[in-house]
C-alpha cells in the first residue's frame, strides 16, 4: 500500500516533468531543423548543441557568473536608488496637495519615455561607465514606483484615517500605523513594476554606455566576432534571472506582507 | 488635473531648469537652455523632418503591433479554449516574455539587417506576450454562465466563439494592446538607437550625440513623452470607450 503511493507520487511526478519539458524539447527540435535546412549559415544561426556547450563552457570558466553577477550588482544598487525615490515622490503625491499638483503632470509626461531614450544625454553628462548605467535605470525605475505609490496612498480608505485620528493618533502614527500598510500592496506592485522596467532598461543600457563587465555588453561585443552562440547563452542567462527575480523574489515578497496581512488573495 | 495646474507645474519645471542651465555647473553645450531646446523642435517641426522622424517611428510601430495581434490573439484565444495548448505555451511565454526585448538587438541586426525590418521584429517581440497573455486571461474569465446560455439556446461552437466569447474578452485583448504599445513603443526607440537606420526618434537622438545637439536630443525626447503619452490617453480611451465601454462591460471615464 506504502509502496504503491509512493511509485504513483513518483509517476505523477514524473509525468508532471515531462509536461513542463514537452514544450521546450519541441521548441528545441524546432530550432535544430531550422539551424541544420533553414536559410541562414550556421554562423548566424547556431544549433542547439552549439548553444549548449558555449553556455556550459562560459559558465565553467566564470565568465557568465561575472557577468550576471556584475549586471545584478548594478540592478540592486539602481532600483534601491530608484525605489528610494519613487516612494517618496509617490507619498509626497499623495499627502500633500501641492505636491500632487506639481509633480503629477511631470510624473504622468515622464512615465511613458522611454528611459533608454535619456542614455546618450546621460551619457554626455555622466560619462561612460557605472554611474550614468546606474543613474539611467534608478531614473527609469522610479517612475511606475511613483505613480503607484501615489495611487496606493489614495486608496487608503479615508474612514481608517478618521478612526485612526479620533483615537489620537498622531500625524507621524497615522502615516506609519495606517497609511504605509494601507499603501503597500500599490507599492509592491509599484516596486514590481519598477523592478521589471530596471531590468530591461539595464540591459540595453549595458550596450550603450561601456560596462566593463554585465549580461547585455557580453551580448553585444560577442556582436563584433560573429559568436551568436555567445549572444544566445548570453539570452538564455538573461531570460533565466529575470524569471527568477519576478518569482522568487516578488511572489515571496507579497506572500510575508500583503497576502499574509489578509489585503490581498491569491 | 487641471489645466491651471498643467501650465503652472510645466512652468515651474522649465523655470528651475533654466536656472540650472545658466547657472554654468556643466557647460552650456550640454545643458541647453528651455528656448534653444524649444527653437531645436520649431527648427525640425519647420523643415518637416520632425515629421519624417515621427512618420518613420509610427510606421515601425504600427505594423510591429498589427503582426503582434495577429500571432498573439489566435495564440491566446486557442490556450484559453483548450488545455492542451496552455500547458504548451504558458512554459515557453513565461521564460521568454522576461527577456528584456533590446537584449535581442544584436542578434536581430545580424538576421535581418539594419533598418526596418530589424526594429518590427523588435516591436513584435516585444508587444506579443502581453497580448498573449491579456487575450488567454480574457478568454478564461469569460463568464460561464454566458457560454451556458448560448448553447442552452442552441449556439454553434462557432457562434459561441463569435458572439459570446470574443465580445467577453474583447476587454482584455484591448487592455493588452495598452500595455503591449506601452513596451512596444520602449522597443522601437531604444531599437532605432543601435540598429541605426536614417529616420526615427530614437535615431535623431542617438545621432545628434555626435554633434553634441543636446538642444534637438531633450527636444526630441519630449515629443518621444508627449506623443507616448497622446496615444496612451486619447487612442486607447477612445477605443476603449467605442467598444467595451458602450456595451457596458467596463466603466470608462472620458477625459
Amino acid at each position: 500500500m506504502y509502496s504503491r503511493g509512493v511509485w504513483t507520487t513518483l509517476r505523477h511526478a514524473l509525468a508532471s516533468a515531462a509536461g513542463t519539458a514537452a514544450p521546450f524539447v519541441t521548441v528545441a527540435l524546432l530550432w535544430q531543423a531550422f539551424a541544420m535546412f533553414g536559410p541562414f549559415p550556421p554562423k548566424l544561426f547556431p544549433g542547439v548543441d552549439k548553444v549548449v556547450t558555449t553556455f556550459v563552457r562560459l559558465i565553467v570558466s566564470g565568465i557568465l557568473p561575472a557577468h550576471a553577477l556584475s549586471t545584478l550588482l548594478r540592478l540592486a544598487v539602481a532600483f534601491a536608488l530608484g525605489a528610494l525615490v519613487g516612494v517618496t515622490v509617490g507619498m509626497l503625491m499623495g499627502r500633500s496637495r501641492w505636491a500632487e499638483r506639481l509633480l503629477l503632470p511631470i510624473v504622468s509626461v515622464g512615465n511613458p519615455i522611454p528611459g533608454l531614450a535619456y542614455a546618450p544625454l546621460f551619457v554626455i553628462w555622466f560619462g561612460l561607465g557605472n554611474l550614468p548605467a546606474i543613474l539611467l535605470v534608478a531614473f527609469a525605475a522610479a517612475f511606475p514606483i511613483a505613480v503607484n505609490t501615489w495611487s496606493g496612498v489614495r486608496a487608503v480608505k479615508e474612514i481608517w484615517i478618521r478612526a485612526a485620528q479620533s483615537m489620537g493618533a498622531q500625524e507621524r502614527q497615522l502615516f506609519r500605523s495606517v497609511v504605509l500598510p494601507g499603501a503597500l500592496p500599490y507599492v509592491l506592485t509599484g516596486l514590481r513594476l519598477g523592478l521589471a522596467r530596471a531590468w530591461r532598461v539595464l540591459v540595453a543600457v549595458e550596450m550603450l554606455t561601456a560596462v566593463g563587465f554585465g549580461l547585455g555588453w557580453l551580448i553585444f561585443g560577442a556582436r563584433e566576432f560573429l559568436n551568436t552562440d555567445v549572444m544566445l547563452a548570453g539570452l538564455a542567462t538573461i531570460g533565466l534571472v529575470g524569471l527568477v527575480l519576478e518569482k522568487l523574489v516578488f511572489e515571496r515578497l507579497e506572500q510575508y506582507t500583503v497576502v499574509r496581512w489578509g489585503m490581498l488573495t491569491r | 488635473m487641471s489645466p491651471l495646474g498643467i501650465v503652472l507645474s510645466f512652468g515651474l519645471a522649465a523655470i528651475a531648469w533654466e536656472v540650472f542651465a545658466r547657472s554654468g555647473m556643466l557647460p552650456p553645450a550640454i545643458t541647453p537652455s528651455v528656448i534653444a531646446i524649444g527653437g531645436a523642435v520649431g527648427r525640425m517641426a519647420l523643415d518637416g523632418s520632425l515629421f519624417v522622424h515621427i512618420a518613420y517611428t509610427m510606421f515601425r510601430i504600427i505594423v510591429g503591433l498589427v503582426l503582434a495581434l495577429l500571432v498573439g490573439v489566435p495564440i491566446g484565444m486557442l490556450m484559453g479554449r483548450f488545455r492542451r495548448v496552455e500547458s504548451f505555451v504558458l512554459p515557453l511565454v513565461s521564460v521568454l516574455s522576461p527577456i528584456p526585448s533590446l537584449a535581442w538587438v544584436p542578434l536581430f541586426i545580424l538576421w535581418f539587417g539594419l533598418g526596418n525590418a530589424a526594429s518590427i521584429a523588435l516591436v513584435l517581440y516585444a508587444a506579443t506576450f502581453p497580448v498573449i497573455l491579456n487575450t488567454w486571461t480574457g478568454v478564461k474569465s469569460v463568464n460561464r454562465i454566458w457560454v451556458r446560455a448560448a448553447e442552452a439556446m442552441g449556439a454553434g461552437e462557432r457562434a459561441v466563439f463569435r458572439r459570446v466569447v470574443l465580445p467577453g474578452s474583447l476587454a482584455f485583448v484591448i487592455a493588452g494592446l495598452r500595455q503591449a504599445f506601452a513596451r512596444a513603443w520602449i522597443a522601437v526607440v531604444g531599437g532605432e538607437m543601435i540598429a541605426a537606420t536614417s529616420w526615427g526618434l530614437g535615431w535623431v537622438i542617438f545621432d545628434s550625440k555626435e554633434y553634441l545637439n543636446t538642444d534637438v536630443m531633450l527636444g526630441s525626447l519630449f515629443v518621444i513623452g508627449v506623443l507616448g503619452l497622446g496615444i496612451e490617453r486619447v487612442v486607447f480611451l477612445m477605443l476603449e470607450h467605442r467598444t467595451v465601454g458602450r456595451w457596458g462591460m467596463v466603466k470608462t471615464v472620458q477625459t
